[in-house]
């Protein structure tokens, strides 16, 4: 990867813009900081700008409660303060603003975890026994939302043995569940996870709801994706490098969506 | 008939609580919660509380180091970017409280059915996860209309409620300001789901100025027990366009809770050792928190 000109953040902001749908929706947290915030905030929100600006889709991103804010006037702070005087198209209760999602309109949520399974289960709870967990983490927050409702959801997460889990300690967000149709018998609406982005490489869901690599990052080998996760690890049939960003999309991000690195570089305070 | 004035002290607001009671706090993240009155709970050694709310921080952790709490019902607790709630995680690897497991939705719901006088509201959210058996008050039942299975979220009927607005009148009328964050809509839930109603505000104003702008009225009078001035009473979490976080301090109470130790070193100086909410204030000092304040409208 040493001959890379571009980062990391931008090669995931590039290959999540290329996904995201005309007329879509997604929700951005804003709960986060350091290489956390890059992941759950940065990447998802240059790569929605990148997506108007370079494939001319229209795309609503809900920042909380804020919606379509204008990205060239980002407050370098997020406290209230500032996210209060944040231009932007409107800024609604809570409470409604989650009920995008248990409405069906949600058509996309970011998320991530401490744990994954290779059903795209999620754990932000705790590692060990709930009773007595060797570590406790911070709980469900809305992200059990997100899985269960939104159209799909985009997990972006680092990888390894730790993190790519083969059974979670908790399982405080539903992706494949337990088994092939499992959402469908639940009765939940949302489609579940439908890729999972991380260090090394970008993941797909099979028909079975089984996780597999749809495409290795620049320099990683499978050996170095199996090495890194703790279930058995399934390949596409099509593997293929991820692709690499192209001029344009670098320019349009370094000048002109994120020239200050407030989002990749997490220069936000 | 005259009507009463509801205005309290902050400790006679305070003792409304009892030991064992289920107490629900206002606020979200390190936004707007009550923590005048967090740190008096401490101050007079409730115990055995089981605390409620739909997303928390320095308020809950707070209230579990300092010995106050059995039960802990939300769907987070963490200090921002800062990291882990160290007290929560203490306390929760040792075994020593009990953690009932919600995601945001369903943590409102339980108030929201409340507030709304329903003693349940449905869900999909935890369906097909562990939350179920980490929460008794989601249990499945079968829709009658289409047969579909749902969780039904149980309506919470806390003891008390505790929420930091802006301003109320004598009387009880509790409004925000009309430049506010909305993701402490919920408060006004929490308040009308409890059977005693504590607001602590930044300021008691006269009842023209409450008249002069109904709207902003999140709760009327009947729907609160008792109003205590408390300025600066959310620090140092940030009160929307009034006041900022005050990341020195957060910092700082971050920092002491990385050991016990450090932790009952912090709580004497700025709780147990101080005598109530201004001696607070006098030693955060008039500095730091002017500081933090902001002008009133934050206009670009």
């Amino acid at each position: 990867m040493s001959t890379r000109d571009y980062s990391l953040a931008e090669l995931l902001t590039v290959c999540v813009a290329r996904e995201l749908e005309d007329g879509g929706q997604g929700f951005i947290g804003l709960g986060t900081g350091g290489r956390a915030f890059i992941m759950a905030v940065g990447v998802p929100s240059v790569a929605a700008e990148l997506a108007r600006r370079y494939r001319g889709i229209d795309f609503i991103t809900q920042y909380g409660c804020t919606f379509e804010p204008d990205l060239k006037k980002t407050p370098s702070n997020f406290a209230d303060p500032y996210l209060l005087a944040w231009p932007s198209k409107a800024q609604v209760r809570v409470e409604e603003c989650l009920e995008y999602f248990r409405r069906g309109r949600m058509t996309v949520g970011f998320t991530s975890g401490a744990q994954i399974d290779a059903r795209g289960n999620l754990n932000t709870v705790c590692i060990g026994p709930h009773e007595k967990p060797k570590v406790r983490l911070v709980g469900p927050i809305a992200q059990s939302d997100h899985c269960t409702y939104a159209k799909y959801t985009y997990v972006l997460m680092t990888q390894d043995r730790r993190t790519f889990v083969p059974k979670l300690d908790f399982r405080s967000a539903l992706g494949h569940g337990d088994a092939p149709g499992d959402r469908k018998r639940l009765g939940v609406a949302g489609g579940g996870p439908r890729k999972v982005f991380t260090d090394l490489a970008i993941w797909e869901f099979d028909d079975d709801g089984f996780m597999r690599v749809e495409s290795l990052h620049p320099a990683v080998t499978m050996e170095a994706v199996t090495a890194s996760v703790g279930f058995p690890v399934r390949f596409a049939e099509q593997l293929v490098e991820t692709p690499a960003p192209n001029p344009e999309e670098l320019r349009l991000i370094r000048n002109e969506i994120d020239p200050d690195g407030l989002f990749l570089e997490a220069r936000i305070a | 008939m005259t009507q009463p004035t509801k205005v309290r002290s902050l400790a006679e607001a305070v003792r409304l609580i009892s030991d064992g009671d289920v107490v629900a706090f206002g606020g979200h993240t390190a936004r707007r919660h009550p923590m005048a009155a967090v740190r008096e709970i401490v101050r007079q050694g409730k115990r055995r509380l089981h605390v409620a709310g739909w997303n928390n921080g320095i308020d809950m952790d707070l209230l579990i180091g300092g010995g106050c709490v059995a039960t802990v019902e939300t769907s987070y607790i963490g200090i921002g970017s800062l990291g882990l709630a160290r007290n929560y995680r203490r306390a929760a690897e040792a075994g020593a409280i009990r953690i009932i497991e919600h995601s945001e939705t369903t943590a409102m719901d339980r108030f929201r059915a409340a507030s709304m006088g329903l003693p349940l509201l449905p869900t999909k959210t935890g369906l097909g996860t562990d939350l179920p058996r980490y929460n008794p008050h989601l249990k499945p039942f079968t829709d009658p209309f289409t047969g579909e299975t749902w969780l039904a979220v149980e309506a919470i009927r806390p003891d008390v409620a505790i929420i930091h607005a802006h301003t109320a009148d004598e009387k009880g009328n509790v409004q925000l300001d009309p430049q506010r964050w909305h993701d402490n809509s919920p408060d006004a839930m929490i308040a009308r789901s409890a059977k005693t109603v504590i607001v602590t505000v930044e300021q008691i104003v006269s009842e023209d100025a409450v008249m002069a702008r109904p709207i902003d009225t999140i709760l009327p009078r009947s729907d609160v027990t008792c109003v205590a001035e408390a300025p600066y009473g959310a620090h140092p979490c940030c009160c929307d366009a009034r006041y900022d976080y005050d990341m020195e301090h957060l910092r700082r109470y971050y920092e002491a809770t990385a050991t016990v130790e450090g932790f009952a070193d912090w709580l004497a100086e700025f709780v147990t050792g101080l005598e109530d909410h201004l001696a607070y204030l006098d030693k955060i000092g008039a500095r730091s928190l002017m500081g933090i304040s902001m002008k009133r409208t934050v206009r670009p």
